[in-house]
C-alpha cells in the first residue's frame, strides 16, 4: 500500500503538493486568521474557481491556449480578486466584512455563467470542487513548488513587517511600517496560494484548510512563532493523514484531509478540557 | 545655519482646522512644543482631542493649515521613529492576539530598522531592556493575553518606547488602568522627560491627575488655548468651567 506511493507519479504528485500545501496555506492562515480576515479565502477561491472556468472555456474555443493549464488563468482571476477585495474594504470602511461576500458572489456567479456557455467540462470541474487525489498531474506540481518557493521567502523576508502590520496597522503606519506595500503582497501571496492549491483541496475547502489548523494551534501556542509552526505542524498531519485514506477508502482528497484536521481541532480542545479538569 | 531654538522646535502647528463634511472639529490651531515639554490636552468629549493627535500623526490631513515635525513640513516627513503613539484602547481587544510581550514590544522596531532588516543582539537587548523598564521583565516571554489591563496598556508603552522616540503621544494611556499603576505610569514618564528631554502630549480625561505631572496644558474646545501649568492652575475654576460648564465638577487631586 504504502509502497503505491513511490510507485506512481500521480502520487508522488499528490504527496509533494500535499506536503507544500500544508506549509503554506496554515503559513498565511495564521496571518488571515489573526487579521479576521479567515473568509477572504473563501471569497477569493471562489473568484478562482471562475478564473479555471474561464480557462477551460477559452482553452476549449481558442486552439493557441489549449496548451495553457486553467490553473494559470484561476491565478490571473485570483489575484485581481484580491486586489478588488482590498479596494472594496477602503470604500465600505465601517462595513468591511462586506468586501467578501461581494466578491465570493461575483465570482460563483460568473462561474456557473461560464459553465453554463460551455455546456460540457464538468467531469474535470467536480476536482476543482471538492479536490481529488488522482487529478493532480506534473504540471500543477510544478506550479504549486513554484508559488510554495514564492510564499515562503516572501514570507520570510517581510515576516516582521507582516507582524506588525497583522498585530496593529494603526501603529503600523505611525511608526513607518511600509504599510500598503507589505498588504499587497501578502494578499497577492494569498490568492497565488489558493489558486495552487485547489486541486488538493477544493475549491469549498481551502478555507478550512486556511483556518482549521490555526484554530487548533491557537488553542496551545505560547507565541506568535510557535503559532505558525504548530498550524504547518497539524495541517502536516492532516495532510498526510487525509491523503492515505482518501486514497485507500477513495474518498475526495479535500474532504479527508479536512475531516482529519477537524478531528484533530477538537481532539486538542477535549485534551485542553481534560487539562483542566484533571488540575 | 539654524539656531539652536528652531533645532528645539519639535510640533508647530500654523493655523490647523480640520472638518468633516458639516462638523467643524478643530479651527485655527496653533500650538509650538519644544524639546523636553510634557503637555497635558484637556477638553470635553468631542473637543477635537484624538482629531488633534491623528493630524500630529499624519492619520489624518488638516482641512487648511501648516504642520510641522522637526521642523519638516509633516507631509514630507519621512522619521517617523522618531514619534512614539499610545492610541487610546490600544489595548482594546488585542489580549486575544497569540503574541509574546517580547514579540509586541519587538513590532516596534520594524519601522526603524526598515524592510529586509532583522534584529540584531542589540536591538534584542533593548526590546528586554525596556521591558524590564516598564516593569514587566518576568513577563517578557508571556503571551498578551495573559497580562492585566494595565500590564498590557504598558506593554504598548515599551512599543512606543523600544524606537528611542523624541516625541512620544499618548492618548487615554490609563483607561482601564488601576489608581497605583497610574501613578507609577507618570513617573515614568517624568523619568523619561529628564533623563531624555522626550518631548511629551498626552490627552487623559482625569485631568486633576494628569495636571500634576506635566509643565504645560493645552486647553481644546475646537480651538486651543496653551497654559503654563503655574497659569492653568491658577485659574483652573474658570477655565474649566468655561470649557466643561457649571454642569461638570471637576476633581482635583491634592495630595
Amino acid at each position: 500500500m504504502i509502497a503505491d506511493w513511490f510507485h506512481y507519479d500521480f502520487l508522488r504528485y499528490t504527496l509533494l503538493s500535499g506536503v507544500l500545501i500544508g506549509v503554506i496555506c496554515p503559513l498565511l492562515g495564521t496571518f488571515l486568521v489573526v487579521r479576521r480576515l479567515s473568509m477572504m479565502a473563501d471569497g477569493l477561491s471562489h473568484v478562482t474557481l471562475s478564473g479555471v472556468a474561464a480557462g477551460m472555456l477559452l482553452s476549449k474555443n481558442v486552439a493557441f491556449l489549449g496548451a495553457v493549464n486553467p490553473l494559470f488563468f484561476g491565478m490571473i482571476f485570483s489575484v485581481i480578486g484580491s486586489l478588488f477585495i482590498e479596494r472594496l474594504r477602503k470604500l465600505y470602511k465601517s462595513q468591511q466584512d462586506l468586501a467578501i461576500p461581494i466578491i465570493l458572489s461575483g465570482g460563483l456567479g460568473l462561474f456557473t455563467v461560464l459553465v453554463s456557455m460551455a455546456d460540457g467540462f464538468t467531469t474535470d470541474l467536480y476536482s476543482y470542487l471538492f479536490g481529488n487525489i488522482v487529478t493532480v498531474t506534473k504540471e500543477d506540481m510544478f506550479a504549486l513548488i513554484g508559488v510554495a518557493v514564492f510564499v515562503i521567502g516572501t514570507v520570510l523576508a517581510i515576516y516582521k513587517e507582516l507582524f506588525a502590520v497583522s498585530f496593529d496597522e494603526e501603529f503600523a503606519r505611525v511608526s513607518g511600517v511600509a504599510r500598503k506595500f507589505i498588504n499587497f503582497w501578502f494578499i497577492v501571496l494569498v490568492a497565488l496560494t489558493i489558486a495552487a492549491s485547489m486541486r488538493i483541496v477544493g475549491v469549498l475547502l481551502i478555507s478550512a484548510m486556511i483556518t482549521l489548523p490555526v484554530a487548533s494551534s491557537l488553542q496551545i501556542a505560547k507565541s506568535f512563532r510557535q503559532t505558525i509552526f504548530y498550524a504547518i505542524l497539524f495541517a502536516e498531519i492532516s495532510v498526510l493523514v487525509g491523503l492515505y485514506f482518501a486514497y485507500l477508502l477513495d474518498w475526495a482528497s479535500g474532504g479527508t484531509i479536512v475531516l482529519v484536521a477537524v478531528l484533530l481541532l477538537l481532539g486538542v480542545l477535549a485534551s485542553k478540557k481534560l487539562k483542566r479538569i484533571w488540575n | 545655519m539654524r539656531n539652536g531654538n528652531a533645532d528645539d522646535e519639535i510640533i508647530r502647528l500654523a493655523s490647523v482646522s480640520f472638518h468633516y463634511e458639516d462638523k467643524h472639529v478643530l479651527d485655527q490651531v496653533n500650538l509650538e512644543l519644544f524639546r523636553g515639554d510634557f503637555v497635558g490636552i484637556v477638553g470635553p468629549n468631542g473637543s477635537g482631542k484624538s482629531t488633534l493627535m491623528k493630524l500630529i500623526l499624519g492619520l489624518l490631513t488638516p482641512t487648511a493649515g501648516r504642520i510641522l515635525l522637526f521642523g519638516q513640513p509633516q507631509e514630507r516627513f519621512r522619521d517617523w521613529s522618531k514619534v512614539g503613539y499610545v492610541a487610546q484602547q490600544a489595548a482594546h481587544g488585542a489580549g486575544g492576539f497569540p503574541a509574546t510581550v517580547r514579540e509586541v514590544v519587538s513590532s516596534g522596531l520594524v519601522g526603524k530598522l526598515g524592510l529586509f532588516r532583522r534584529l540584531k543582539p542589540a536591538d534584542r537587548e533593548k526590546v528586554a531592556a525596556v521591558v524590564e523598564r516598564v516593569g514587566l521583565a518576568d513577563k517578557l516571554d508571556k503571551r498578551i493575553g495573559s497580562l492585566s489591563g494595565g500590564q498590557l496598556q504598558r506593554v504598548f508603552i515599551a512599543r512606543a518606547l523600544v524606537a528611542d522616540p523624541e516625541l512620544l503621544i499618548l492618548d487615554e494611556p490609563t483607561v482601564g488602568v488601576d489608581q497605583e499603576s497610574i501613578e507609577q505610569f507618570y513617573e515614568l514618564l517624568r523619568s523619561l522627560k529628564d533623563e531624555h528631554k522626550m518631548t511629551m502630549m498626552i490627552v487623559s480625561h482625569d485631568v486633576g491627575m494628569m495636571t500634576q505631572w506635566v509643565n504645560k496644558v493645552a486647553c481644546l474646545q475646537h480651538t486651543l488655548h496653551l497654559h503654563s501649568k503655574h497659569e492653568f492652575e491658577h485659574h483652573q475654576e474658570e477655565i474649566l468651567q468655561v470649557m466643561y460648564g457649571d454642569t461638570v465638577r471637576v476633581l482635583a487631586h491634592h495630595h
